[in-house]
């Protein structure tokens, strides 16, 4: 049986700053996903979603990201470009950077493939819209 | 002559949103100033909304703590219609909640403090090598085996919720869903996997003997017991905070408090105090007092809010921001949580000297508190909570796991408090219902004691106190800052994760 891809939305829908990811997860919670497509709300947790990446064949994560590109702009990020964001010891603040840089060293099972999809925020309703469909493009991309 | 100066200490791995203001003299720390640089309002986010609304919302606050603050928030729920949980409901809950402290209290440990053994500051020191090879950010073989062993953990909340992340399983009158006994059974295979790594990585002994040591002199004979001991990350913690003088460092005022925790089932072998595992009180050094909840208070005169005489009991205090004003006066986000008008530090050690434990009530007589007995008292209190654990998923699967709700009824109108200790402390929510609607909320958390500014009276914050005295000895990399202020396991900003280009990086941009 193959493993799925699994579509993992971060963030927090109470901060605007922030809400990128559970905004995209309504949109596709509301839709009929392909075949081995999987649909998570990552909410807050960073390190705590290792056992969510495990199994999957691809972990897309969508999150909102700051820096890459203006507000609204699609970025989208390797395993190691994210991964190298990763700087000094873990803490509260500690996100998507650190899980990606870790997973290789503590997965279970075959290493997914990770990526991050993003956009500045806040984000409009074309922005969300499409970063939903690129992140079902991604997870389904043999 | 004394040389003065002003340091402004962004603690960014302690949180992005903490900032230290410290005045030094002669390398010394002479006063300090603690400013929580975010406006968090969640309170003022849930008026108006559905009396129930506080369950899914309050979890939100915090990505390390969502179980905690639903667990304090159907607590509220509970006092509001007086429903009394039944005692499989109250097993699962105390389950849920405790598998995030023990998950929590070792990644604190290992991943945030004692990875500052690590740091260029301790190059010379003899044990530097060790601790580079235990405790090297991301790469410390210590740090790895910690991850790698804290991800099974919460599967526990996974099956008791019925769902991860995020689940919402606690309401009013107990659990909205019931888990399967055979489920139960494989929460029983990864609690048991827990213990046997913390007792051989982090005790290096098993718990029965750890909880023998009750007093300091036990405790250097535990150290010298064996190798495995000294091997131990509590070991390691030991033999290199004493030699860095970390139990020298950041005393504080010598005042503790804990709301108490875990409510005691009807029926259950697990013993406590007063009803609860984990007791609650007031300590003013090893003296412990009973708690009065009406004692609890909040100022504002040196935050950002607007302001009141003295302090407000939080069932009739405000989230009112108010950024104007008494400049200079007023510099954090972050009110000043108070007990008996005073400040008062709270955590695993403040629970562990309320509660009278004989280990922690001798190190605090001896040597008072300090940034190393708070961070023992953490990364021990699993072994408080690990043999509780076993109890009580035990009685639940030995019970058929039914009966796990009480129908409270519709919930209109009252008042009403959740209470308990989170990992970092005292945590309470505050909760007034009119209508069917949240007409108040408040909430005071861990870092609300520990990290608050001035009172109306001036008196400063537990760890703002805990500082002063403290030598720095590198402004450029205080790391006798960090130690004290991790101690106290601060926690303003994990609401808010997003991914932040610290530097340049390739991208590959995408059309919208």
């Amino acid at each position: 049986m193959p493993r799925p891809a699994r579509i993992i939305c971060v963030g927090n829908r109470h901060h605007p700053d922030d809400d990128l990811g559970p905004r995209v997860h309504a949109l596709l919670a509301g839709s009929k996903l392909p075949d081995g497509v999987e649909l998570v709300d990552g909410g807050l947790c960073g390190l705590d979603l290792l056992r969510v990446v495990e199994g999957a064949g691809r972990a897309v994560f969508v999150d909102a990201v700051e820096g890459f590109a203006p507000p609204g702009e699609v970025v989208m990020l390797g395993r190691e470009d994210v991964a190298a964001l990763a700087e000094g010891p873990w803490g509260h603040d500690a996100g998507l950077p650190y899980l990606f840089h870790l997973l290789p060293q503590v997965c279970d099972g075959e290493m997914p493939d990770l990526m991050l999809i993003g956009a500045g925020c806040p984000a409009g309703a074309a922005v969300v819209a499409g970063i939903a469909a690129r992140a079902l493009e991604e997870a389904v991309r043999p | 002559m004394t040389v003065r100066k002003i340091l402004d200490i962004p603690v960014n791995r302690v949180e992005g949103d903490l900032e230290l203001r410290l005045e030094v003299a002669d390398g010394v720390v002479v006063d300090a100033w603690s400013a929580g640089t975010m406006f968090r309002g969640f309170e003022r986010l849930l008026v108006g909304r559905g009396a129930l609304d506080g369950l899914v919302v309050t979890p939100r606050i915090c990505g390390i703590c969502s179980t905690t603050h639903l667990m304090t928030a159907a607590k509220a729920l509970d006092d509001v219609v007086g429903v009394t949980v039944p005692d499989n409901g109250v097993r699962l809950r105390n389950l849920a909640l405790m598998v995030e402290h023990i998950q929590s209290d070792v990644r604190h440990g290992i991943l945030m403090f004692l990875v500052d053994f690590a740091n260029p500051a301790y190059r010379d020191h003899p044990l530097y090598e060790e601790a580079v090879r235990r405790y090297a950010p991301l790469a410390g073989e210590a740090i790895i085996e910690a991850v790698r062993e804290t991800k099974r953990i919460i599967e526990i909340i996974a099956v008791i919720g019925g769902q991860w992340p995020h689940s919402s399983f606690m309401v009013p009158g107990g659990l909205s869903y019931a888990p399967q006994v055979t489920e139960l059974l494989q929460c029983r295979h990864v609690l048991g996997a827990y213990r046997a790594w913390y007792e051989r990585r982090v005790l290096g002994c098993s718990i029965e003997r750890w909880q023998a040591v009750d007093s300091l002199a036990a405790l250097d004979a535990w150290l010298d017991e064996k190798a495995s001991h000294r091997d131990s990350d509590i070991g390691f913690l030991l033999r290199f905070g004493r030699a860095a003088g970390l139990d020298r460092l950041g005393g504080g005022h010598g005042t503790f408090l804990s709301y108490g925790s875990l409510d005691l089932p009807g029926e259950t072998a697990a013993q406590g105090s007063g009803g609860q595992l984990i007791a609650a009180g007031f300590a003013r050094g090893p003296t412990v007092e009973a708690l009065d909840p009406a004692a609890i208070s909040e100022h504002v005169a040196a935050s950002w809010y607007t302001a009141s005489d003295g302090g407000l009991h939080p069932s009739e205090g405000k989230t009112e921001p108010y950024a104007s004003g008494k400049e200079g006066h007023r510099y954090s986000w972050v009110k000043a949580a108070r007990y008996l008008g005073g400040p008062a530090e709270t955590g695993p050690l403040a629970e562990r000297v309320v509660a009278g434990d004989p280990l922690f009530t001798d190190l605090l007589k001896r040597q008072g508190a300090n940034a190393l007995a708070r961070e023992l008292a953490r990364l021990t209190r699993p072994a408080t909570l690990l043999p509780t654990m076993a109890v009580w998923l035990n009685e639940v699967i030995a019970s058929g796991a039914r009966d796990v709700y009480v129908n409270p009824g519709p919930i209109t109108d009252g008042s009403g408090v959740g209470m308990i200790q989170a990992a970092r402390g005292a945590l309470g929510h505050w909760i007034a219902i009119k209508n069917g609607r949240i007409d108040r909320y408040q909430i005071i958390t861990p870092t609300g004691w520990n990290g608050s500014p001035r009172d109306s009276g001036g008196v400063r914050g537990p760890w703002e106190e805990a500082l002063i005295g403290t030598p720095v000895a590198d402004a450029d990399n205080p790391v006798e800052v960090g130690h004290i202020i991790r101690s106290f396991d601060p926690c303003l900003v994990c609401s808010v994760h997003t991914v932040r280009k610290g530097r340049t990086i390739g991208r590959v941009r995408l059309e919208a």
